[in-house]
């Protein structure tokens, strides 16, 4: 899976031209925007915690919407588990939100 | 004929020639003999890739992320009170701080946290020095906050009062920000048009900056209340979303200031070349723009004030030569984003060049000033002077005015942007802190904001702000030799070579040590002194009370608020005790986990002399 501003490219060689426009149009991208796209995408990180610990409290042990619901909304939810698991239990340090 | 040697042509061209060789030569080496960094090595990014904190990005975006994250208003005031021993050390250290230690700094920071699998300091520190090594650090961390707090929001009332204009234009960049964040999250306007119109509201608050200038009535208070206006600002900053407020204001802010760094470059270039004749057209002053600052090397500061050349300078200029703050940024994002890694170099080395390029460019605005403009050093205005001499030649259209308020503006949105994420930081830093136990109401974010921002704007009102700026250049250099050490330490339990981080932090941490001693002796001193009535030794006045008045600004600089100057005196000696103790034990426990690092890896080392194998 490819991410944002990913560094390798299609298959196909790229004139030196065009590398220079890619390299300067990505180092315009980082200076400007990137950091901002990456708290927002932390800002959605958050905010899809809370929806799987709402929705899917029940897991650990903390049931915050009735089993029906919860059962209900499983189809939805069950390909998000893996990520979430995986942040959730991610070690975080006050050194991890200086930006 | 050209002379090149009276104008800083030649200074800008060998330092970019030294950067080079410092970069292909001496980086590049280090990169492949004591990291060995190997694109085929699986990075964090790559192992844990969420698609929101771990995913692999663009060597030249990421040079792009981290280089704006690092530049701030360090390079560019730094050599202000650096220039006081001579512009010829200060430019010295430029070059050989980043040569030697500022790169180094970054990219170690950045190979430790990949090569720990994007983990950030907190936790290596913990690892390498136990939970009383964490602590120690977090409590380092929280004063480090509230003294850079203290001297950005002092700066950012010092810029509001010195220029008019600024005020206006600064507010009309936050509205602007605060609209394009609306258009975008909102209304999902596309980002190009968003850009456009922020951009052109950007263009008229400034032209309405000089239309409206604002200056306060109430003199020698004027800096208190625009110190507090600050504050407003950065509490609002700091507990808004920030999809509301910091991330489109900063967004915006980016391309002003930014334009500035090119246009001072772009100046600094064509000083031999002035007045430059194009068919019947002259364009420029009459002659080039000469260096008129003296080359130094000066032993002391002339006026008395700062002290010593060692260690002074070597905390004055800290971004530009090396920073700790970088290594936060190092270990706490980009490292997590890295590709490959040999795409370390480019990011973190690289980057820090890149910075000490805007460090040469401020130490150039100052070179052409005269020396007058440097007395008392209270003259917050000298960058922005400098910079209108170098650049309004080539922008014959734009006015005095326009320039000063632009250059203004750029001084303040440097100190502002960075200003609200220390905010933020120290917010989450102080809700880490104080989450349980019986001050847990100052985790609550307002109360730890407003905190966060009243202990620095007491500072920032009653400290002169290059007393304030010797502290966090402390603070923050030590950060870098304490960030220097763990590398070190990780290299040791590699088997890696460790003297080419060892001395670099050795020195760095002994060098911001001694300047914290240093400024505790001025403060302390200046207490002793007037205690004891003893008469200040220089100028006309011999009044016992110029000892701790000399330390503090305007409104409380007079006899009247001797008692008061005398209590501020003495809660800077105690923050400077505080920080040295706490960098000081901090120092000790790398120190001693260097030593029984190097031991482990001896033991381990195999008979022969194979080499072994060195990164697992």
């Amino acid at each position: 899976m490819r991410q944002l501003g990913d560094s390798k490219g299609p298959p196909h060689p790229k004139s030196r031209g065009r590398k220079v426009r890619d390299a300067a149009k990505g180092v315009l991208y980082g200076m400007a925007a990137h950091g901002h796209v990456t708290a927002a995408l932390r800002t959605r990180m958050y905010l899809e915690h809370l929806f799987m610990f709402i929705t899917l409290g029940d897991m650990l042990g903390v049931p915050v919407i009735p089993p029906y619901y919860s059962l209900k909304i499983l189809p939805y939810a069950v390909p998000n588990i893996k990520s979430w698991k995986q942040r959730v239990f991610r070690e975080r340090d006050f050194t991890d939100q200086v930006f | 004929m050209v002379d090149f040697l009276a104008t800083p042509f030649l200074w800008v061209v060998a330092t970019i020639v030294l950067y080079g060789i410092a970069y292909w030569g001496y980086a590049k080496w280090i990169d492949r003999n004591v990291w060995r960094s190997d694109a085929k090595k699986t990075t964090p990014a790559h192992m844990y890739m969420d698609g929101v904190e771990y995913f692999p990005t663009s060597r030249y975006v990421l040079w792009g992320y981290q280089f704006k994250s690092v530049a701030a208003l360090g390079p560019i005031l730094g050599p202000f009170i650096g220039i006081t021993f001579g512009w010829l050390p200060a430019l010295i250290w430029i070059i050989a701080g980043n040569f030697f230690i500022g790169w180094l700094q970054d990219y170690g920071s950045m190979m430790l946290s990949v090569r720990k699998e994007g983990r950030s300091f907190g936790p290596i520190t913990y690892e390498f020095t136990g939970a009383r090594g964490r602590t120690n650090l977090l409590a380092f961390v929280l004063f480090y906050l509230i003294i850079i707090s203290a001297a950005f929001i002092a700066l950012i009332a010092s810029f509001w009062n010195a220029f008019p204009g600024t005020f206006v234009a600064t507010i009309g960049i936050i509205l602007a920000g605060v609209l394009c964040g609306q258009l975008l999250y909102r209304f999902k306007v596309n980002v190009f048009a968003v850009t456009g119109i922020g951009l052109a509201l950007v263009v008229v608050s400034i032209y309405l900056g000089v239309a409206f200038p604002v200056s306060l009535p109430w003199g020698v208070w004027n800096v208190p209340v625009w110190a507090f206006i600050c504050a407003i600002i950065l509490y609002a900053a700091a507990v808004l979303p920030t999809p509301t407020f910091i991330q489109p204001t900063n967004y915006l802010a980016f391309y002003p200031a930014y334009a500035a760094i090119i246009l001072i470059l772009v100046g600094a270039l064509l000083t031999p070349f002035w007045p430059i004749q194009i068919g019947s057209f002259v364009i420029g002053p009459p002659a080039p723009i000469n260096v008129q600052m003296p080359a130094g090397p000066f032993l002391t500061d002339p006026q008395g004030i700062l002290g010593p050349i060692w260690p002074i300078l070597f905390v004055a200029i800290a971004c530009g030569a090396i920073s700790g703050w970088h290594s936060l940024v190092s270990s706490s994002s980009s490292s997590k984003q890295l590709d490959i890694e040999t795409d370390a170099l480019p990011v973190g080395g690289g980057a820090m060049f890149s910075e000490g390029l805007l460090a040469l460019a401020s130490l150039i605005a100052y070179m052409v000033l005269v020396p007058s403009f440097f007395a008392g050093r209270t003259n917050v205005a000298a960058w922005v002077a400098g910079a209108v001499v170098l650049t309004s030649p080539f922008l014959g259209n734009l006015t005095a005015p326009v320039l000063t308020t632009f250059f203004g503006l750029v001084l303040i949105i440097y100190a502002l942007t960075v200003q609200a994420l220390v905010t933020r930081f120290f917010r989450l830093v102080a809700g880490e802190t104080w989450a349980e136990g019986r001050f847990h109401a100052l985790s609550n974010k307002h109360v730890s904001t407003v905190v966060g921002l009243a202990v620095p704007w007491g500072f920032a009102v009653s400290g002169s702000w290059w007393a304030l700026w010797l502290y966090f250049g402390g603070a923050n250099q030590l950060l870098a030799g304490l960030a220097i050490m763990l590398i070190t330490i990780h290299l040791a339990r590699t088997r890696a070579p460790t003297r080419y981080s060892l001395v670099p932090g050795a020195f760095m941490i002994v060098t911001t040590l001694a300047a914290l001693l240093w400024q505790i002796y001025t403060f302390g001193n200046s207490v002793v002194q007037y205690l004891g009535n003893v008469p200040y030794p220089s100028g006309t006045n011999a009044d016992p009370s110029v000892w701790i008045l000399r330390n503090v600004r305007p409104p409380i600089n007079v006899k009247d608020y001797a008692f008061v100057a005398l209590g501020i005196n003495a809660v800077f000696v105690l923050v400077g005790v505080i920080l040295f103790i706490a960098g000081l034990s901090m120092a000790i426990r790398l120190f001693q986990s260097y030593r029984s690092s190097l031991a482990e890896a001896r033991a381990k080392a195999p008979a022969a002399a194979d080499g072994g194998s060195r990164e697992d």
